[in-house]
Formats: C-alpha cells, structure tokens, sequence
C-alpha cells in the first residue's frame, strides 16, 4: 500500500476598502489536505481542512478504499522545490501602504470612489508520497484590486483595475491608476478599425473547452478530427506553461506529481494544433500520450483538466505591433463569451480608447463580435513582448463592432 | 461562553458543513465523496474599522478574539456607535433540518441509486447526437452559530441537494449542452423528475438541430418565468443593495425612496424567511429576516442592508448581511427575490406579439446599470405564436429603461432554487423568481 499526501496552505492579509476608506483588516490562514493511500487497483482518499493527526488521516483514506476509486497507475517520484517569493510584508506594512495609497488616491482623484481590497497572498501547493515524490510551489504576492466609480455616474460602478507584483512598487501602482482616471472622463469617439488590446485569459476559455482530450476524442470540440491540421495564425502558439515567472500560484507538477520538462507544454504551434491535454486515465482511455495536466482533486482520484494556458510573446512590443494604429481596451466587458459554434459576443460597458500604452479618452457602450478562428487566426495581431497597461501579457486582436 | 473585550463590538460565526458528491460521466464514476468542514470567522469593530479572523481551530476561538481586541482601538461608547446601536440581539435556536428530512442521514447508497435510476430513465438507449453525458447527486448541511458580544446567541441550519442530469449534444459538429439541474431541501424532492429530463433533452435536441442565428437588433421580447427571475435579480435587484450607495449623492438621488422606477405592472420583493434557496433563520450578524418590498407598481418603496448601510442611510434593517460561508465578511446580498406575479396567462402575453423573441432559458447574468443575460435557448415570435428556435448570444438593456418597458405580467410564478450570486468575490446561494413577462424592447445579439 502506497501512501500520498497533498498540501494546499494559503495566508492572506487583507484590507478591504469601500467608498475610499478602510473597512476592515481580515486574516485568513487555512490548510487543506489531501491524504490518498493506493493499494494498486484503488484509491482511497480524505480531504481534510485544518489540522488533523496523519496517521488518522491515513487511516480514513484506507478507509474509503471501499468505495473502490479506480487508479493503477505508478505513482510518480523525484524531489523539487520551487520558491518564488521576493518578499513577504508584515501587516503593519500591508497597513501602511494601504494607508498611502488610499491618500494618494483621494488627493489625486477626488472625484472618484474606490471599493476594493490591497492584500498580501501565500501559497504553498506540496505533494510528497512512498514512492519517493517530495515536492513543492511557494509563491507570494501584493496585489492592489480597485474598483472606480465617478462621482457623477448613475452606474453602481464604473470600472476597475488591478496590479499585482511579488516585490510592490508604489510607481507601478499610480501609473496604472493615472493611466485609468486621468482620462477617465474625455469621451472620444469608436474607432473605425477595432483593435482590442486586453488581457486574454477569458478569449482562452473556448481553448480549454477544446482542447480536453476527451472532447477531441468524443468530437465534442470544435476541434475535433484537426490535430495535425493548421488551424490558426502562423504567429499562435498555445503552451502550458508553469516556468514563466509571471504566471503565479501554479505547481510545476499536476494533481498526479507529474513535472514536464522545461516546466512546459506545447498544444498549438504555429497555428497547428498539435495534441490535447489529459491526465494519465484519459490518456489510457483514449491511447494517447498523457500532458501531466491532472487536476488537484482533493477530495477523489484525480481528473483531467489542470493547464496554464499561455500565448507565446512576439518579438516586437505593443506598440511596435500596433505600428501607429489606436486600440479600445475593454475595462468591464460582461455579460457575453463565445457560444457553441464559437462565436465570441459580449457587450463592454466600459472602455477605453488608447495608443497601445496610454489612454486616450473613453468611449460610449458598444458590443463586439469575433469567432475564435478568426480571432486567434486571420486577426490575431500577437501579444505584445511588454506589458504596458495592465502589468501582464496581453493580446492584440481585431474584431467586428455589434449590435 | 466566550469571553468579549470591552470597548468593542465583536460577534463569531461558527460553521460545520457536511457535503457530499457522486458524480457519473459516460458511465464511469467520476466522484464520490463526502467531506467535512468546520471553521469559524471572529470579528472585532472599534467604531473606525472591523478586524476580522479565519480559523479551522475551534479551540482557539477565543485566543484569537484576544488577538484582534488587541490590535483594535477600544472606544468606551461603543454601544452608541450608529452601527453598532443597529445590530439585532437573538437568543435562538432554529434548526429546521434535523429531523427525518436531515441530509446528514443519507446514505452513499441512496445517492448512488438515485443516480443510477436517473442514467437508466434518461441516458440509456440516447439518440447519436448525444456524444457524453453526466449525471449526478450533491448536498450539504451546514449548522452555523452566532455569538455577539450584545448577547445574541443564535444556531442555525441549512441544507440542499441537488441532482444534475445533462449531455452534450453534437449536430453538424456543434456542441449544445443540454439537461436539468432540480434542487430542494428534501432528499425525496429529487425523485420524480425523469420526464422533465427527457423533455429538456427533446426540446435542446430540436434546438441543436434546427436553430438558427438571430439576426441582431432590437426586438420585443417574451421571458420564461425562470429567465424573468434572473432578469429581476441582474436588473433591478443588485441596484437595490445598498452598500453601493453609502455615501454617493448621485446614486442616493437616483434612488430617492418614492421614485417612479418602473411601469404599474412591476412590483419586486425579498425575503429571507421564504423556505427557497436563500432562506435563512438570521443573516450572517444576528439581524431576522424581513420582507423587504423593492417595488411597489413600479414606485421605489425599500433597499437591502446590512447594519452599516441601515446605519448610514439612517433606514431599517433588512436581514441581507449574508457571507459565503466562515471564511468571508458578510455584505449586502439578495435572499429570495422576486417579481410579484399578475392575472394573465403566458398564452395570452405571447400571443399579443406580432414579431418578437421568446427567451425561454439562460446561462448566467451581469448586473450593472447595462444588465445582460446569455441565453441558451430562444424562440422567434411570428403572429402571436413560437417558431423557429433561434441562437443567441447575449440580451443587453438599461435597468433605467427596461422596467418600464414591461407591458404585461403572467399568472405563472415559478422558484429557481438553484441560483448562485457572484459579488466582490462571493458566491452566494439565492433564489431568483418570476412570471412570464413581456417588455416592449431589449437589445439582442
């Protein structure tokens, strides 16, 4: 009988903001477990929140070998251990900086209100087994998340904005809130070519639908039958990547102790897909290679779906890629997504009209429709090799004006 | 009892919460667990700000209530703080889910044979179209206590189960998924519901078969009961919490009690004390439940709060301060929500439409001053009767429109009890309710 236990501790420090002034200072520091025993047909698994003695935690997963959880596979080995964190703050610094930033807010931008929080985060995801496996992922970040509202508005809110870094920088943080507000209140006109410069992790959300191996298998995608096929611009690749150093609070290893070389993995390269992902029950099922993209189940076997998804970078910057034409950066887009055939509409009820790095002015209500095969072909322009506006990757996209 | 420093107003919220999952996809156990959860959140406030703490360790309760006086600022007249002044004080017990309806009580077995009859009755012998399917049973009970430090001592419990039952169904190689999700507070409420499954799966199968585009604009549209019970919960019900308000002269003149919001037809209320999916005994600081009209034909008449907000706004408690669970603050939440039926049927509401979309289900919605609902199933409307399915993508329209643009109100009010409310990064449990209602125009993509 082999024994598995998954860690999953997290800390957050917290003070909450509403209509400019500090509401509260919340702390939050749990762990969950996950102790999982194999007897080389079943796996019996406990979840556990709080702490618990291990051996008694052992002893109910055994229990639960009853419920006959298949899994045959060898359990994986190897030690690593990966700490990202720059700093950690104390809450008197957390205090402080909230303190000055709700200032320099009031004084910079009376005639708006903020609701929102400024937190510290710790994580720590840590799996070790019988087999030999010890390993973990610590991150740790300070993240400012605001929402606006203009005084004058009828809206409950307007907008907002968030940065996140693991070593803060105050600069960082008001460039980003004068970037938003100090044009905030110029209205300008819709371009006529719509270019959309955002954050893409929600155009990516069709993707990950996609590229299930599971849906491929049972044509349940819209890419089904197509491996092998080029299917979007040369300029797309899709990678899982747990290396770079931005993507935070993701392990190098999956839910099944799984670690990729480089920390990567490749689905579409150069517009042609090349595999979907699954974890070692789907990739058994369906014959195929397994992409160690098991999900953290913590309360059964584990179950495919765990993937980082990143867009590789282009060479050039923003606005080298934007070569002198203007973009509409959705500031609240809710509402839409894509629907079955892939089709993308949404409404965006905020936006503001830029240069690739700074903004303009904004700009009235609109809708805006794509299809994810024009959008991350024919019209995908590239994600940018900086960071100009939210302190993140963002893609360049070209859609169509709506309704 | 716990010991309550002086110069403060602390409370605590206890929680245990048993769950369970059994969850089939294509045959193949994809879940089956039970977990339990006990934690508790300690929360300080010194007339300036609130300290608030998470723990697993219920031993330690009262260390960490120690902790956080330690770092607030007492203030002798904390009992005359507005807000402070405002909270309820219960001594109680209401525990309406630990008897023989007690979900604590069901087996692994009955879930799975639940389960089991469900995939026999609606997955078994499925047409080619339908390529995977799920199926499956959770629940939880969850018994929460209230200790504040004006002396309310309260427990409390609650419970739901659910049963999912849904496919995907693939049509010149397009996914539709389609199925029924039922939800109650009664293990035997989730027996029965086979046919209404089977339904669902005809109708999405003829939707995947012969939808077509909508072409975008402007219509006259005709909303399903459970479609109006979000669309009154985006549309109206998020500008009625008052937390956005507090301070914000614009907003508290755009909400002036008395305001003519809406047409004559429209009248919306909330309640917690109604055994739906936001039923509570107390909300999460100790305040009963009230009903609350937000509407009264058409007129502004009541807003959702919480202490502070009632406080502030110098109005009454409502019983809407509601956490996710221990491990979050409560805020300003809805409970049960809904748009007050009238005398007409929805044959009669269609069939007063020329031209027009009869939005018959939806996925989620947003609620802002623009609110927007995705749809995943609507009808043309031709001469006052449904035709052809159409694909949808998104309704969009103005709250400070639309409720005026409602011109009949149906007969048929039905409860969605398995709603979850996204706010400030809380998931809450409520219920959303609705006639048939038809409005003169909203924007379709």
């Amino acid at each position: 009988m082999e024994r598995e236990l998954i860690t999953n501790a997290f800390s957050i420090s917290e003070v909450q903001i509403e209509e400019t002034k500090i509401k509260a200072f919340n702390k939050d520091s749990r762990t969950n477990y996950s102790y999982r025993v194999y007897d080389g047909e079943n796996a019996g698994v406990q979840f556990v929140q709080g702490e618990i003695d291990e051996e008694a935690g052992f002893k109910q997963a055994e229990d639960n070998l009853i419920l006959e959880r298949p899994y045959k596979f060898s359990l994986e080995s190897g030690t690593r251990h990966r700490n990202k964190t720059e700093r950690e703050y104390t809450d008197k610094e957390l205090m402080d900086i909230s303190a000055q930033a709700l200032e320099y807010l009031k004084t910079k931008f009376p005639d708006f209100i903020f609701s929102g929080s400024i937190y510290t985060h710790k994580g720590i995801r840590a799996m070790k087994n019988t087999c030999g496996l010890d390993c973990s992922d610590t991150d740790c970040t300070f993240e400012i998340s605001l929402g606006f509202k203009h005084k004058d508005s009828k809206d409950i809110d307007d907008g907002w904005f968030s940065i996140g870094q693991r070593t803060f920088d105050f600069k960082k943080f008001t460039d980003m809130a004068e970037n938003y507000l100090t044009n905030f209140t110029n209205k300008v006109e819709l371009p006529d070519e719509l270019i959309i410069q955002t954050q893409y992790y929600g155009y990516l959300s069709m993707l990950h639908e996609c590229l299930d191996a599971e849906n491929l298998a049972l044509k349940t995608s819209l890419l089904s039958g197509r491996v092998g096929e080029k299917i979007f611009s040369d300029s797309f690749t899709l990678m899982h990547d747990v290396s770079d150093k931005e993507a935070w609070f993701t392990p190098f290893f999956d839910g099944e102790g799984v670690m990729l070389p480089d920390d990567k993995r490749v689905y579409i390269e150069n517009g042609v897909l090349l595999s979907g992902y699954a974890d070692k029950y789907t990739a058994e099922k369906y014959g195929i290679e397994h992409t160690g993209s098991a999900n953290f189940n913590m309360t059964d076997v584990a179950n495919n779906g765990n993937v980082n998804l990143q867009i590789a970078r282009a060479d050039k910057t923003v606005k080298e890629l934007l070569d002198g034409r203007l973009t509409v950066v959705p500031i609240v887009a809710a509402g839409g997504g894509f629907n079955d055939k892939g089709d993308y509409v949404t409404p965006v009820q905020t936006a503001m009209l830029c240069d690739g790095e700074r903004f303009i002015g904004r700009l009235p209500e609109f809708a805006i429709k794509g299809n994810m095969f024009d959008m991350f072909g024919k019209n995908f322009i590239g994600v940018g090799s900086d960071n100009p506006i939210f302190n993140d990757k963002q893609i360049l996209v070209k859609m169509d004006y709506s309704k | 009892m716990y010991r309550f420093p002086k110069g403060l107003y602390a409370d605590i919220r206890i929680e245990h919460t048993l769950s369970a999952n059994y969850r089939v996809q294509n045959e193949e156990v994809k879940e089956n667990s039970e977990t339990s959860v006990a934690g508790a959140m300690i929360r300080v406030y010194d007339g300036k700000m609130w300290y608030t703490s998470v723990t697993n360790d219920l031993d330690n309760i009262q260390s960490e209530l120690d902790s956080l006086a330690s770092i607030a600022e007492p203030d002798e007249d904390i009992e005359n703080d507005p807000m402070v002044k405002k909270f309820e004080i219960h001594k109680d017990k209401v525990l309406r889910f630990d008897g023989d309806n007690d979900l604590r009580n069901v087996t692994r077995g009955q879930r799975e044979e639940l389960v089991q009859s469900y995939i026999s009755a609606c997955f078994e012998n499925t047409p080619p179209e339908i390529k995977q399917w799920y199926a499956g049973c959770y629940q939880f009970h969850t018994v929460k206590e209230f200790y504040s430090s004006k002396g309310s001592e309260i427990v409390q419990d609650f419970q739901q189960c659910f049963i999912n039952m849904w496919c995907d169904i693939v049509v010149n190689d397009v996914k539709t998924t389609a199925g029924k999700t039922v939800g109650g507070m009664d293990f035997n409420i989730l027996y029965g519901h086979e046919q209404e499954v089977l339904d669902r799966l005809d109708r999405y199968l003829d939707y995947a078969k012969n939808a077509v585009d909508v072409t975008p604009g402007e219509y006259v549209c005709v909303l399903a009961p459970g479609v109006t019970g979000m669309f009154t919960h985006e549309s109206f019900g998020h500008k009625s919490e008052a937390d956005f308000m507090l301070n914000d002269k614009t907003l508290q003149e755009e909400w002036v009690m008395g305001k003519k919001v809406g047409s004559d037809l429209v009248s919306i209320c909330d309640s917690g004390d109604m055994l739906h999916r936001g039923y509570i005994a107390y909300d999460d600081e100790g305040t009963a439940p009230k009903e609350t009209w937000l509407i009264k034909k058409g007129v502004l008449t009541g807003r959702l709060h919480d202490a502070n907000s009632a406080a502030t706004l110098g109005e009454e408690l409502t019983g809407n301060a509601r956490a996710q669970d221990f491990g979050f603050p409560p805020m300003v939440r809805m409970t049960n929500t809904y748009m007050e039926p009238g005398d007409i049927s929805s044959e009669e509401i269609i069939a007063g439409v020329e031209d027009g979309i009869y939005v018959y289900n939806v996925n989620y919605g947003t609620g802002q001053g623009t609110f927007t609902m995705q749809p995943n199933c609507c009808y043309r409307i031709r001469n006052g009767k449904l035709a052809e399915p159409l694909r949808v993508n998104v309704v969009t329209g103005s709250v400070f429109q639309t409720l005026f643009d409602i011109d009949a109100v149906g007969n048929d009010l039905e409860f969605c009890d398995i709603s979850t409310c996204g706010k400030n990064g809380q998931s809450m449990p409520v219920s959303d309710a609705g006639p048939t209602i038809r409005v003169r125009k909203l924007t379709i993509n």
